[in-house]
């Protein structure tokens, strides 16, 4: 079973800016919790304090329980640009992680196809980075992040380049590998729809300074409708929250 | 298709070659023969000279100082330049080290390094380091510099180590900059290591036979040493040194756009 997320008042300024300003958020095990705010409210620095690649200034950011110090491959992010190494192909860019941790070539081979597999781009390992379209490279990231088999998921805007159709396709199929894995789910997104979709629990942030100004539990059954009369509902309130006439 | 294109590129080349053999010939007509031999006697007179043992080993010795300099210079411009790449004050130490010694050109060292090491190989050598490391460390520091943020901080999430980014991301991603630093590079150990030889480094060489031939006012001697000279830099870069890019970075240049 895998470990929550929480934050406790946590504290983040960059120089003048005051980024985060007592934030406190609780992501239970084995949930998917969304983040939506406006640009510039600091939900990208927030996601990079769970994947370690920041610090607090003030307050506590846990996970299962303890003080997160550093990037760990057991919380693994996928960034807003695939970030894909352009010198290596699908295979060697799926398999980096495990092959910084060492594990033998053969072994490798093998949990790369099956992850390769799962995200639906067999056929394409030998391709480059720049021969793949938007989705397929966004793809091949999520693919790298599974094969690391890891507890939390943390996803920063992952779909934000991609056109309106493949992101929909790219949303189902992230539900469908996140269902019954158990893992920890935490997304950052500006798509109300996107986190709505996703989320079992979804934070409203606040821009300037950033903070948490609306928690909702989201119980709707999956698969879910973007016409149904509750998601448009829902919709609408989070507009409210955010002050976006609609 | 692909191969039209190329024959262009290698005939425009053909071409620049014919207009200076051109020039030379229409100039030798009008000079007395001491002074501009033609594009025939000069071409005895290399003929002859290939088959000189004195002079081919004199080559031998030029390629074989070539051959320690320059690739110590791009090891050691290229170690540090990524070292750099690791530590912003090691960066600005390095920047201000090759801003002081880059003033001074190589060439000058060669008195001072003749009365320390004595006439011979050693500071010809040390001048070809010289001149090849500064372009080597600035250009793997740039690049280094280039490298993107996203791709350490992914390494960093998958568990990567600081020596394992250095191996796996700084390396790799700073490749076309090393590359093209040894470019650079090669261009500045060919032409100190010439000049090194003409200005008195060695009494052996390609350098040292064209100073020879100028003094005794072999005129034929000297362009045979030039033409010498420019073959085989010319042969190096776009033989060995373009295939190697090519080679050593064929996922750039591997077909297809983007599926959609």
């Amino acid at each position: 079973m895998s470990s929550g997320i929480k934050l406790t008042d946590v504290r983040k300024r960059f120089g003048q800016l005051q980024v985060l300003d007592g934030v406190s958020l609780d992501v239970k095990p084995g949930e998917f919790a969304a983040i939506i705010g406006p640009s510039g409210c600091g939900k990208s620095t927030l996601l990079r304090m769970c994947a370690g690649l920041e610090r607090p200034d003030a307050g506590q950011v846990l996970y299962g329980g303890r003080p997160i110090l550093g990037p760990d491959p057991a919380r693994m992010m996928i960034f807003q640009e695939h970030a894909l190494y352009p010198w290596r192909t699908v295979e060697q860019n799926v398999g980096f992680g495990l092959e910084l941790s060492g594990l033998p070539a053969g072994e490798r081979r093998e949990r790369v196809a099956e992850s390769v597999r799962r995200v639906g781009l067999n056929g394409f390992e030998s391709y480059y980075p720049h021969q793949l379209s938007g989705g397929m490279r966004q793809r091949a990231s999520i693919a790298r992040a599974l094969v690391m088999d890891p507890d939390v998921l943390l996803l920063d805007e992952p779909y934000g380049a991609l056109d309106a159709m493949t992101r929909l396709t790219m949303q189902h199929e992230l539900l469908r590998l996140w269902a019954g894995s158990g893992k920890t789910v935490l997304l950052i997104t500006h798509d109300i729809e996107e986190a709505l979709y996703l989320s079992d629990r979804l934070f409203v942030m606040g821009a300037r300074p950033g903070q948490i100004i609306q928690e909702m539990a989201l119980d709707l059954p999956r698969p879910r409708s973007r016409g149904d009369a509750r998601f448009v509902s829902l919709r609408e309130e989070v507009l409210n929250t955010l002050q976006i006439a609609a | 298709m692909m191969n039209s294109a190329r024959w262009r590129e290698r005939l425009s080349y053909v071409a620049a070659i014919v207009t200076l053999l051109l020039v030379w010939q229409i100039a030798a007509f009008f000079l007395p023969r001491f002074l501009l031999p033609g594009i025939p006697q000069t071409g005895a007179r290399m003929l002859k000279m290939l088959d000189n043992r004195d002079f081919l080993a004199g080559v031998q010795q030029s390629f074989i100082r070539l051959s320690i300099g320059y690739p110590l210079a791009c090891m050691l411009g290229a170690g540090l330049g990524l070292l750099a790449g690791l530590s912003p004050h090691f960066a600005r130490y390095l920047r201000g080290l090759i801003s002081i010694l880059q003033s001074v050109p190589p060439i000058t060292w060669v008195p001072f390094l003749i009365i320390l090491f004595g006439f011979g190989d050693a500071p010809i050598i040390i001048v070809i380091t010289l001149a090849s490391f500064f372009p080597m460390a600035l250009s793997t520091m740039n690049g280094t510099e280039g490298v993107s943020r996203t791709h350490l901080e992914l390494a960093r999430v998958l568990g990567a180590s600081r020596w394992q980014l250095l191996q796996k991301v700084y390396g790799p991603e700073t490749l076309p900059a090393v590359i093209s630093g040894a470019q650079v590079a090669f261009g500045n150990a060919w032409r100190s290591l010439i000049a090194a030889e003409m200005v008195g480094g060695a009494s052996r060489g390609l350098g040292w036979s064209i100073s020879y031939a100028g003094e005794t006012a072999d005129m034929a001697g000297v362009l045979v040493g030039i033409i010498i000279v420019g073959g085989s830099a010319a042969f190096i870069d776009h033989f060995l040194l373009e295939r190697l890019k090519h080679k050593l970075l064929a996922w750039r240049t591997r077909p297809g756009g983007a599926i959609s």
